[in-house]
């Protein structure tokens, strides 16, 4: 292989696995909407939290690297119920617009409380996997990277598995089709609430945990990871989980060969010119569904 | 009913706390201090605003400026953005009428900042590297940091004359002072035969260089050189050198080096070099002094950024009882001019732009300790 083709490659692997992270934060967002037609603005700060908890579980608690991670991730998932009680489910009669603003005052709360409570200090995670280098023929990856597209995949089919075959994924495909008929049917709707929150948090925490090695986390880096989502949302439709997959790869390889070829500066543009391009040609995303108004 | 009077009392309390606050300000010297809080940047600013309190704290306890006037910060978010920036000081002079400012932690806040303070603000621009901050800055305008330029000039000379290098590649960020560090370094190294193999940048709210690291690697330069004024991006930038395969020589950009970035970053700092004009290592009894009252004070390790922030108070200080002024700021800045200034970096001058004249250290990174190098 010629010197080019290798790097080709090598940016098309760096890009899938920074879409896979995409993919997870994204995953939640779209659950969130597509069952309970919630647009969660506070959704970045799960992967915040996620990440900080990991920090905090491995440094005050000794915990090794994937305890640390695999407690964070129950922890924030937790959390999501308290969200979803104190946040979304006492104003699911609102106007949708109450629910947005709800969900961007829990997301300020967090970003400030996590700047108040954590320290503004970058922090990092450490992860015996981080600088662990596995060479596949020409092509480097690092071992931390190879974990956060396994566990990432690995994740998505039992998400896949939960939707269509459990009972309560049943449920929760049918909220998303009716609220009202389903409760009328006798789905509990209640428990549907908490448990898509539940999934979405943990989703969010999860990936946290997994980038958090990769990179220093702040307070405030929940606001990357809330634009990232959204971008692929509405890249692969709102409340399409098939969507937020390939919409979370395509936008990571997007942005590396653009970040490769052209220049970084130039990546994070290309998110935004993507999004006006679907809005224009497929306005429910390209995996969306259109539903119908009011 | 028992509610609302404790609302009311509340709120007494708060009128009377707001009253005594007022008659604590009035004999004040109020100084705006100005620097990046949240967002990526929010950690130098923290570095800096503390190492202001803890300079504050020294002056304070000896009794103040003029005839016991003690100083007080009144501290202000620019979020690393130069709107921010310009809102910031226009808050502090229009809105809350302070005496005097010091900001302008990062070039692309300062160059903005600059116009707002022009001719009726004594302003003090502290870590912005780029030479027009002072070129086209204003009588008023003090800048301690020294440009990028003084800074390449001396870099320059010692990365030709010491690293066995023969190409070089950057990662610089996408501002001012970015640019401008590229092409310097561009110039200079390339008069020493080392080839400027390529550039490229990033923004100040990039989390991943995979991708552009990746690209550098494929260059194969001797060695890379980092750019990075803010803290979580530069122990990110190192440690992904690493994780990309890269095993030559990383270099870091001048006077962004602290103790916390090399905790954070780890074994991929380990044997870097930098210049700063703060020596940890030096016994300067002002120094000593400041950096024993910051650690009474703080948590983090006494930093250039914060060491920066210190010497801004402890020129204004100095300023202040010499020239008997507050709000004369012409006569002021004439003062800062005129004199030379005993600081903890060191004795330093102003120049007729008001730009600093200050000693520049060679540094290294060994054993996870920041040492001088001689």
């Amino acid at each position: 292989m010629d010197i080019e083709t290798i790097l080709l490659i090598q940016q098309i692997m760096n890009g899938l696995v920074n879409g896979m992270t995409y993919v997870l934060i994204a995953t939640g967002l779209t659950l969130v909407f597509g069952v309970l037609h919630i647009i969660n603005f506070a959704h970045g700060e799960f992967y915040m939290l996620g990440a900080f908890f990991t920090f905090f579980a491995s440094k005050l608690l000794g915990l090794d690297y994937v305890t640390a991670g695999i407690l964070a991730t129950v922890a924030v998932a937790s959390l999501g119920i308290v969200a979803n009680r104190f946040f979304f489910w006492p104003l699911r009669r609102e106007h949708e617009f109450t629910l947005l603003l709800s969900s961007l005052g829990l997301a300020l709360l967090l970003t400030n409380g996590g700047e108040l409570i954590f320290g503004a200090d970058p922090k990092y995670i450490s992860s015996p996997f981080a600088d662990g280098i596995v060479a596949m023929g020409p092509m480097i990856l690092t071992q931390q990277r190879i974990l956060i597209f396994g566990v990432g995949a690995l994740m998505l089919l039992l998400l896949y598995f939960f939707i269509q075959k459990t009972t309560m994924g049943k449920m929760m495909r049918a909220t998303a089709q009716d609220a009202e008929g389903a409760a009328l049917t006798g789905v509990d709707i209640r428990r549907v609430y908490t448990v898509t929150f539940v999934l979405a948090c943990g989703l969010a925490a999860l990936a946290g945990a997994l980038v958090g090695p990769t990179a220093m986390i702040y307070p405030t880096v929940g606001s990357w990871a809330v634009l990232k989502g959204f971008i692929v949302v509405v890249l692969g439709g709102l409340g399409s989980i098939v969507g937020a997959l390939i919409g979370g790869l395509t936008l990571g390889v997007v942005e590396a060969l653009v970040g490769g070829y052209i220049s970084l500066g130039f990546a994070q543009a290309v998110g935004f010119a993507i999004i006006i391009v679907v809005l224009l040609w497929r306005p429910n995303g390209l995996f969306g569904v259109a539903r119908r108004a009011g | 009913m028992r509610l609302r009077s404790g609302i009311a009392a509340a709120s007494m309390a708060l009128i009377a706390a707001g009253t005594s606050l007022a008659v604590a300000q009035e004999d004040n010297v109020r100084v705006a201090a100005i620097a990046p809080l949240s967002g990526p940047g929010a950690f130098d600013g923290q570095l800096a605003i503390e190492g202001m309190e803890a300079m504050v704290e020294i002056v304070n306890e000896g009794g103040g400026v003029l005839d016991g006037r003690m100083i007080e910060l009144v501290i202000y978010d620019d979020k690393g953005n130069p709107e921010e920036g310009v809102s910031a000081a226009k808050r502090a002079i229009e809105n809350d009428d302070v005496d005097l400012l010091v900001g302008g932690w990062f070039s692309s806040v300062a160059l903005t900042m600059k116009e707002v303070t022009r001719d009726r603000m004594l302003n003090i621009m502290t870590s912005t590297q780029h030479p027009n901050t002072t070129k086209e800055g204003h009588d008023l305008l003090f800048r301690l940091n020294a440009t990028s330029t003084m800074m390449s000039d001396t870099y320059s000379d010692f990365i030709c004359d010491r690293m066995d290098i023969d190409s070089i590649a950057f990662i610089t960020i996408n501002d001012d002072y970015g640019r401008l560090e590229a092409e310097n370094y561009e110039k200079l190294l390339g008069e020493c035969g080392i080839d400027f193999l390529g550039n490229e940048f990033y923004n100040k709210d990039d989390a991943d260089f995979m991708t552009v690291l990746t690209k550098l690697r494929a260059m194969n330069p001797d060695a890379i050189y980092v750019s990075a004024i803010n803290t979580a991006q530069g122990a990110t930038i190192y440690r992904q050198i690493r994780q990309v395969g890269y095993q030559g020589t990383t270099i870091a950009s001048a006077g962004n080096m602290n103790p916390k970035l090399v905790e954070l970053s780890g074994p991929a700092l380990e044997g870097v070099y930098s210049v700063s004009l703060f020596a940890p290592d030096s016994d300067d009894p002002e120094l000593k002094a400041w950096v024993e009252q910051y650690n009474e004070m703080f948590d983090n390790e006494p930093s250039f950024i914060g060491s920066l922030g210190a010497q801004a108070v402890e020129i204004l200080a100095q300023a202040i009882d010499k020239s008997g002024a507050v709000r004369d700021y012409d006569k002021i800045a004439e003062t800062i001019r005129a004199n030379e200034w005993n600081t903890l970096l060191g004795d330093i001058t102003f120049d007729e732009i008001g730009q600093a004249q200050q000693n520049i250290y060679l540094i290294q990174i060994n054993d996870g300790k920041i040492e001088t190098v001689n």
